[in-house]
């Protein structure tokens, strides 16, 4: 019998005791608490975080162009300004008068600094202006005496005093003295000059309306050597002084001459001496007449602006023939009223349009697409500029004024056809899906589109998926179901350990070891292929042939070891006779005959290639995930199938399958999540070519493997960066999609049996 | 302490017990439908059954009882070899079904169960509708006439007393039921393929007392056209329910008797002490 004043005491330490103890598991429970939401929260939002800066490098791409103004500055010349630039740093701005001067002014402050008279002889006028390729500097005046004076305006930086200071200069590539174009001194109505690569060229039509030009090779010590040819004279002879437009290319290579009512002779003078008409054609839609036209940046586009206010986009295109036709590519809605003048952009395929009313528009050629347009002012606009940068507008008004405007319009580029659609490239002959965002031109026209690149993520999934789900899937039902519990506790960590492999080595083999054996052996694969079936099927038929008592030596779930020996001999047999079959059925080589015969070209780094190392890397994810959806349906549910007198097979199939299938099929989801966001392998083991063709045989460019070769070399938060993130973006969407329908099915899979 | 009954209960006399609802029922004739002789069953080398004999009268409902792992699940998964699927299981001795062996190796497993049905002791529902799973047994046989299907998944409620609550919602998942409704869904589904015997392991120890009480109806009707074994935990279930009562102990059976008698008049002390609560 216990003591009633110690039991109390006892009582009385154990409540201590115990509260120390009750107060230190609070306190760790509250730790775990918070520690596991922290754990979570912080998964949450570091997914966010990336979501969140992929947003933020890919929003300007759909930000809209903006434009304010700048300042303005008044003339005093109230001549004709033939020509209104800037200088490539944006400082100095300048005029080129129709009387022979040229007018610098600093665009910051506004002021103007110096003004050069041109050696023009004071009693002959200047009748005609030409300005070579916009990022040249070059321009031309058509005296009416027959001459032509080619001016270049250069600018040299220099940095007195730590101060960047920008010096205009005057240089004439002919010499200080206008150049004879017409012996018999008619006036020059109509010019073009381009000056590229050590060549320059001028074409002229005189007054008489023959046209002819001049070609001077430049060497570099400035030695030159000039070369005149006349033009074909029949084909345009009839044509009424300044009535035609001269389009010559910076390549000097080919020669647009377009009447005001369309009618456009387009002629190849890539042989100087022989200068040959490939085609004559209108372009003019009906019931208009041509009023501007213009080369756009890379000399392979014209711009045509009629009078209905329309601007047109044309460029020679082959024909079955392999002949040079000139096609009318697509059209842009003008600003209003007839196109009075097009100004192109600098070094991108952008252009201005400025309509009759004075009201201009911006576009973008590839993009198909009119970036903005507005009413800049109320006066007559004499002439119209960007600044080398595209950063910058401005305007010479009727009263003498120049005014400028910022523009913010970095990404031209981007449209959603640009990026989804089939667009008609430069040089193209038809409408397609290219991606090519890079070359050594600077005046290349970036083809942009992802489809290609979707497309090729696509393929390799799909191949991929092709593999993997018969292997993975009937793996995980035979493993979950057939197979006995001690091998079952074998073979499914091993398989999940294939998952440890690093894809990077799983993607050089492929493209390094399997790619050339493949090659080698392809008609040994496709035997392969055909024959393991056939081997698995007829060694499980004799199996079951054979009498009983050899048969129960095996327990029961091991038969499948029987298995591996005999499909490694049907798949070296396959191998060793391939040779003997390419011999007999296919002349030794079977790609070289399919090319031939079929004409399925064969690369060595294939889809098949990366459906059989994807396949490798993803039959774990849906291997495990589907064994864990098969052995986990409840025992209760095979049991009252098989009470019911159902065999296993019966089970299988209407009970096993049919529960398991949502774990199932969010195992293909997770797969396919995986398939799509994989790099290393489909970046090693491709060939990386963006090509849209669905052949097993053909490489392709996967939206993965594409950012990982092209990020590091583009520009930062250029267009073609910021577009490399939006494909990132298309891939998180994509996996994030497919992930999420996974777990969510996995997740109705939970509730639904949870009760069992 | 070889408790093996040669000998059959009294056949003639009704079933004295007063709780037991069998009386003022027209009795069939009893025959024998199970015979079980000298059955061992090991567990790897553990013995889990111990000679154990019993013949189980066809149209009667017997139960078994006993403290947990005395045995009597493993027992009652005999008559369908549902242990066949227990990969250390091994079998000693014979159980013939109205006089043949179901042990032999001419015999089809998948046409036994047919024969046995068996229903668990937590509801096990397929995920299909109601109606699917009552037909489920039916189509294993390769019955597709819709008609058929139709008469017989609605004799099958009707038979398991479901009908009149699902009849409007036959094609609903049959999650959706209760668990005393999915135990009744089971029994329907177990009794669709109409087999001899069902084996009913624990049937309603999953359930409240008011699903219970409508599945103990359910038996006492059922066993007008089957043979009934039920394992039980509960004593007065099996007083209530069974006309035949085996008793089993460390897997051997004790006794086996008309219920009444056994609960009345035990032979045996360890029978005694079982039945009034001394362990248990």
């Amino acid at each position: 019998m216990r003591n009633a004043d110690t039991s109390l005491s006892i009582l009385q330490s154990s409540n201590d005791k115990e509260d120390k103890r009750n107060s230190r598991r609070r306190l760790l429970d509250r730790l775990t608490r918070y520690g596991v939401a922290l754990g979570g929260v912080g998964v949450i939002t570091a997914v966010g975080l990336i979501f969140f800066y992929l947003l933020y490098v890919v929003y300007p791409l759909f930000s809209p162009a903006a434009i304010h103004e700048g300042g303005s500055i008044s003339s005093p010349l109230q001549d004709e300004p033939q020509w209104l630039a800037f200088e490539e740093q944006g400082k100095i701005g300048f005029v080129v008068y129709k009387q022979g001067v040229v007018e610098f002014f600093d665009i910051e402050s506004g002021s103007r600094t110096t003004s050069v008279k041109l050696p023009i002889e004071t009693d002959v006028a200047v009748t005609s202006f030409a300005k070579g390729e916009s990022s040249s500097n070059l321009f031309a005046l058509g005296l009416n005496d027959g001459t032509v004076l080619v001016a270049e305006l250069d600018f040299d930086i220099s940095y007195p005093e730590d101060k960047r200071t920008v010096s205009p200069s005057i240089l004439y590539p002919l010499g200080n003295s206008p150049v004879q174009l017409d012996e018999q001194g008619q006036a020059i109505m109509q010019l073009a000059v381009q000056k590229y690569d050590g060549l320059l060229t001028i074409v002229v039509q005189r007054q008489s309306g023959v046209i002819g030009f001049q070609s001077y090779e430049i060497e570099e010590d400035g030695f030159i050597q000039p070369d005149e040819y006349e033009m074909v004279e029949a084909e345009v002879a009839q044509l009424a002084p300044r009535a035609v437009s001269l389009l010559l290319n910076r390549a000097q290579d080919t020669l647009y001459i377009i009447e005001p009512n369309g009618r456009t002779y387009f002629y190849d003078l890539f042989d100087k001496e022989e200068p040959e008409l490939i085609e004559t054609l209108s372009i003019a839609s009906p019931n208009s007449t041509i009023t501007a036209t213009r080369f756009l940046v890379g000399g392979i586009s014209i711009l045509v602006g009629d009078s209905r206010g329309e601007v047109a986009q044309w460029f020679p295109v082959r024909d079955e023939h392999n002949r040079l036709k000139l096609t009318k590519i697509r059209t842009f809605k003008g600003p209003g009223g007839a196109i009075e003048k097009l100004e192109t952009e600098y070094g991108r395929k952008g252009f201005l349009a400025l309509g009759e009313d004075g009201k201009f528009a911006l576009y973008h050629s590839t993009a198909e697409r009119k970036i903005f347009e507005k009413q800049l002012t109320s006066s007559k606009i004499k002439s119209i500029t960007l600044s080398p940068h595209n950063d910058l507008l401005a305007l010479y008004t009727e009263g003498g004024e120049i005014k400028s405007w910022h523009i913010d319009n970095p990404h031209p580029e981007v449209s959603f056809k640009a990026l989804w659609g089939k667009i008609w490239y430069e040089s193209r002959s038809q409408p397609e899906f290219i991606w090519q965002s890079s070359s050594a031109s600077d005046d290349f026209e970036p083809k942009f589109s992802i489809t290609p690149l979707a497309f090729g993520t696509l393929k390799a999934t799909f191949y991929t998926l092709l593999t993997a789900i018969p292997l993975a899937i009937f793996g995980a039902i035979y493993t979950g179901y057939f197979m006995s519990p001690v091998l079952r506790g074998k073979v499914k960590p091993a398989i999940e350990l294939m998952e440890a492999l690093p894809t990077v080595i799983l993607g050089f083999l492929a493209g390094l070891w399997l790619a050339p054996i493949l090659e080698k052996n392809l008609i040994g694969s496709f035997a392969i292929l055909l024959m393991l079936p056939l081997v698995v099927i007829s060694a499980c038929y004799f199996w079951f042939k054979l009498p009983e008592s050899m048969r129960t030596k095996l327990p029961d779930g091991w038969e499948s070891l029987l298995m591996i020996p005999l499909i490694l001999i049907a798949g070296w047999l396959c191998i060793a006779l391939g040779p003997y079959l390419e011999l007999a059925w296919f002349n030794g080589n079977l790609p070289q005959h399919m090319e031939v015969n079929w004409g399925i070209s064969y690369d060595q780094r294939n889809a098949m290639v990366i459906g059989i190392a994807m396949g490798f890397a993803v039959i774990p994810t849906i291997f495990s995930i589907a064994e864990d959806a098969v052995s986990s349906v409840p025992k209760m549910l095979t049991e009252g199938s098989l009470a019911l007198g159902a065999t296993r097979w019966q089970t299988l199939v209407g009970v096993i399958i049919l529960t398991a299938a949502p774990g199932i099929f969010s195992a293909v989801m997770i797969g396919l999540g995986r398939a799509v966001g994989e790099t290393m392998i489909v970046l090693m083991a491709t060939g990386n070519t963006p090509i849209m063709d669905f052949n097993l045989f053909e490489g392709l460019r996967a939206l993965s493997a594409n950012i990982a070769v092209e990020v590091p070399e583009s520009e930062l938060n250029s267009t073609h960066y910021r577009i490399l993130f939006f494909t990132g973006l298309v891939l998180f969407a994509f996996t994030f999609f497919f992930n999420t329908v996974g777990e969510l099915v996995r997740q109705n899979l939970r509730k639904k049996y949870g009760s069992l | 302490m070889n408790a093996k009954v040669e000998q059959m209960p009294n056949i003639n006399v009704n079933v004295p017990d007063s709780s037991s609802p069998s009386s003022g029922k027209v009795v069939k004739p009893e025959q024998i439908c199970f015979e079980v002789e000298d059955l061992d069953l090991y567990y790897g080398t553990t013995k889990a059954l111990k000679n154990i004999g019993m013949h189980i009268p066809e149209c009667r409902v017997t139960a078994f009882i006993g403290p947990s792992g005395c045995g009597k699940s493993t027992l009652l998964r005999c008559f369908n070899r549902m242990n066949d699927l227990v990969d250390s299981c091994r079998i000693e001795g014979q159980i013939r079904l109205k006089g043949q062996d179901i042990f032999a190796r001419n015999v089809d497993v998948a046409k036994l169960r047919q024969q046995v049905g068996m229903v668990f002791q937590k509801p096990n529902p397929f995920p299909k509708s109601i109606y699917e799973n009552v037909a489920y047994g039916l189509r294993l046989q390769g019955i597709r006439d819709r008609r058929v299907l139709d008469e017989t998944v609605e004799q099958s409620l009707v038979g398991a007393a479901l009908w009149d609550e699902v009849k409007d919602r036959l094609h609903d998942s049959a999650f959706g039921l209760s668990g005393g409704q999915q135990q009744r869904l089971v029994i329907a589904r177990a009794i669709a393929i109409q087999p001899e015997v069902l084996l009913l392991d624990e049937p309603a120890s999953a359930l409240d007392p008011i699903s219970t009480l409508k599945i103990e109806e359910l038996i006492y009707n059922l066993k007008e056209d089957y043979t009934i074994v039920i394992v039980t935990h509960n004593m007065q279930q099996a007083a209530r329910v069974s006309d035949y009562t085996a008793f089993m102990y460390l897997g051997e059976l004790v006794e086996f008797g008309a219920t009444g008698e056994l609960f009345t008049n035990p032979k045996k002390k360890n029978t005694e002490d079982y039945i009034t609560g001394r362990y248990g």
